[in-house]
């Protein structure tokens, strides 16, 4: 996926501006930077769930634009923060729904294979005839991050999966992140304000500031004290723990 | 699995309830030598509830999960209050002798048409304006059904008392004006609007995910719901012009549809809905002609007993 010039305006005020860069194909990509620096609004455009002003984002030879909205969501899932559903919705029934795409709501042989394959994955086994609002934050994480597994695309956005989530299950999601990279072979686009993490996990760092992509490279790239200090303000000390670049503010 | 089995069982005991009440609807205190001349009186009127019912009960689910909130009823869409102002401008301007009010047909398919007419374009148009905003959609239809309520009620004070008295007897909602060829009429419109927005029906279940989770599961999010709302406002708009303004009922059938069956299907809430609509609507009638002997309406039972209803449902909701 290759991404030029994106920009968007709300009224005068510029959040992403002239945004280019690349998407390598199986690697787990982290977009950090503070608060408002366009980070999410990036990914929500490169999803198409937030029309651009301008610039191109290009997927497989084609504009994401192009696409019919059925076939990209064969190829592209993305996970926002969840909303809140009143519905009586079971996690299996929650998961079939990322069959969608293939079968509508009437679910083949093979689909209820994928379904079964995705619950089993996320070893929510025990659960899958709960309802979703019986659930635990982590456990509900799980059966959306279930859904997407189901829905058998080769990239996956989570826009702040750690978000709400407390230290066990933060880490958790990341090594979720990392196994459906590593395991599934997908490509995994996370939006994060753990800088940890974002180290830890992930193949290649992008850092926002004041909708500007300030740096986009390896995690060794953009780890430095430099570029962190740049984005946040806040002098940072970066450490080697494990052979990962790990900062350390207060 | 239990919920699945429990849903069968619930809908097994509407259909049954639904079909009894017919039955005791259309044989209740029936002289055998005058048979024929009682099914004539009962069966339209019949008829007629079973349709609102079905309107009624489908469009206010359908609303309620596009809206996301379950206390909502499409009376925010200002149907009822068009209704009120389609007839009141009637009959100040032409009189009560106006074909409007002497035939039923007429009186129906206009308050069809311009209902339906008027929703499509004042609810086109502020979708477009509104960049598809739900909820601006909705505060404009709360605000417009208020003018509307305004204008009606200036011109009925200005109006002759007794053509006011005529007026009155057609804003309260009834089934006696439903005759063969309103029956017809209304069944047309009803499958023409499935038929039309079917493929938009369909798509509920994914609806009801929220906006990002449809996006991302490949659904025009912004047209499939402004095209559901159309529907609903047609469906209420042959509703109350079926029966007049009784879209209150909605909250309670939508909202017991939804309490009997723990699911997520629209298939299975839209005919919970519709069924419940017709178990209400027929055991009140039923009362209301043999037990109060016709001395009150059933528009009254509704808003009395759905007032009720909507107090227990905030109640019951504060804590959630």
């Amino acid at each position: 996926m290759v991404i030029r010039n994106l920009t968007k305006a709300y009224g005068d005020k510029v959040v992403v501006n002239n945004v280019s860069f690349e998407i390598p194909q199986g690697k787990v990509i982290s977009l950090i930077g503070p608060n408002g620096a366009g980070k999410s609004t990036v990914l929500n455009m490169v999803t198409r769930l937030t029309p651009r002003d301008s610039g191109e984002i290009e997927f497989f030879g084609k504009d994401i634009k192009d696409w019919k909205s059925k076939e990209l969501s064969k190829k592209l899932a993305i996970l926002t923060q969840i909303n809140h559903i009143q519905m009586k919705l079971t996690v299996k029934e929650l998961v079939g729904f990322g069959r969608f795409p293939y079968s509508g709501s009437r679910l083949t042989e093979h689909d209820h294979k994928k379904v079964a394959e995705a619950i089993k994955y996320m070893e929510l086994d025990e659960f899958e005839d709960r309802f979703i609002d019986q659930l635990s934050g982590g456990q509900r994480q799980r059966a959306y991050i279930a859904m997407v597994i189901a829905q058998d695309t080769d990239y996956v956005f989570l826009d702040e999966p750690t978000n709400n989530l407390d230290i066990y299950h933060a880490s958790n999601m990341m090594q979720i992140a990392r196994r459906l990279c590593d395991e599934l072979g997908k490509t995994v686009v996370l939006v994060l304000h753990e800088i940890n993490f974002a180290s830890t996990y992930s193949d290649y760092i992008g850092a926002f500031k004041d909708g500007y992509l300030r740096i986009f490279g390896t995690v060794e790239e953009v780890m430095t004290q430099e570029v962190l200090k740049d984005l946040y303000n806040v002098d940072f000390e970066i450490m080697e723990i494990n052979g990962k670049p790990i900062s350390i503010h207060y | 699995m239990v919920a699945k089995r429990k849903n069968r069982i619930s809908m097994l005991l509407l259909i049954l309830c639904s079909i009894g009440l017919v039955f005791t609807y259309l044989t209740i205190n029936v002289d055998p030598r005058f048979y024929d001349f009682a099914m004539m009186l009962r069966r339209p009127k019949m008829i007629g509830m079973i349709l609102a019912a079905f309107c009624i009960g489908t469009a206010s689910i359908a609303f309620q999960s596009v809206i996301n909130n379950y206390i909502v009823t499409p009376c925010l869409l200002g149907m009822n209050s068009l209704y009120i102002l389609t007839n009141t401008v009637v009959a100040f301007t032409l009189g009560t002798y106006h074909p409007m009010f002497m035939n039923a047909n007429v009186s129906f398919i206009t308050n069809v048409v311009i209902m339906s007419v008027a929703a499509t374009i004042i609810y086109g148009f502020m979708f477009r304006v509104t960049n598809y905003n739900v909820l601006y959609v909705l505060l404009s239809g709360t605000v417009m059904a208020t003018l509307f309520g305004s204008i009606s009620s200036s011109l009925m004070r200005m109006i002759d008392p007794n053509e006011y008295l005529t007026l009155q007897a057609n804003l309260i909602a009834g089934f006696n004006n439903v005759n063969s060829d309103i029956i017809v009429m209304a069944v047309a419109m009803i499958v023409a609007t499935i038929v039309l927005f079917y493929r938009d029906i369909k798509l509920l279940d994914v609806i009801t995910l929220g906006k990002n989770q449809a996006i991302n599961l490949g659904v025009d999010y912004d047209k499939t719901i402004s095209r559901i709302l159309l529907a609903v406002a047609i469906f209420i708009s042959i509703a109350t012009a079926l029966v007049g303004p009784i879209s209150f009922l909605g909250l309670i059938l939508a909202n017991v549809a939804r309490q009997m069956f723990l699911t997520f299907k629209h298939s299975y809430l839209m005919m919970g809905s519709f069924l419940v609509g017709v178990v209400i609507l027929l055991f009140g009638q039923t009362l209301i002609e043999h037990v109060f002997n016709f001395s009150t309406v059933i528009s009254v039972f509704i808003n009395l007993f759905g007032g009720g209803y909507f107090l227990y449902l905030i109640v019951k909701n504060k804590g959630a």
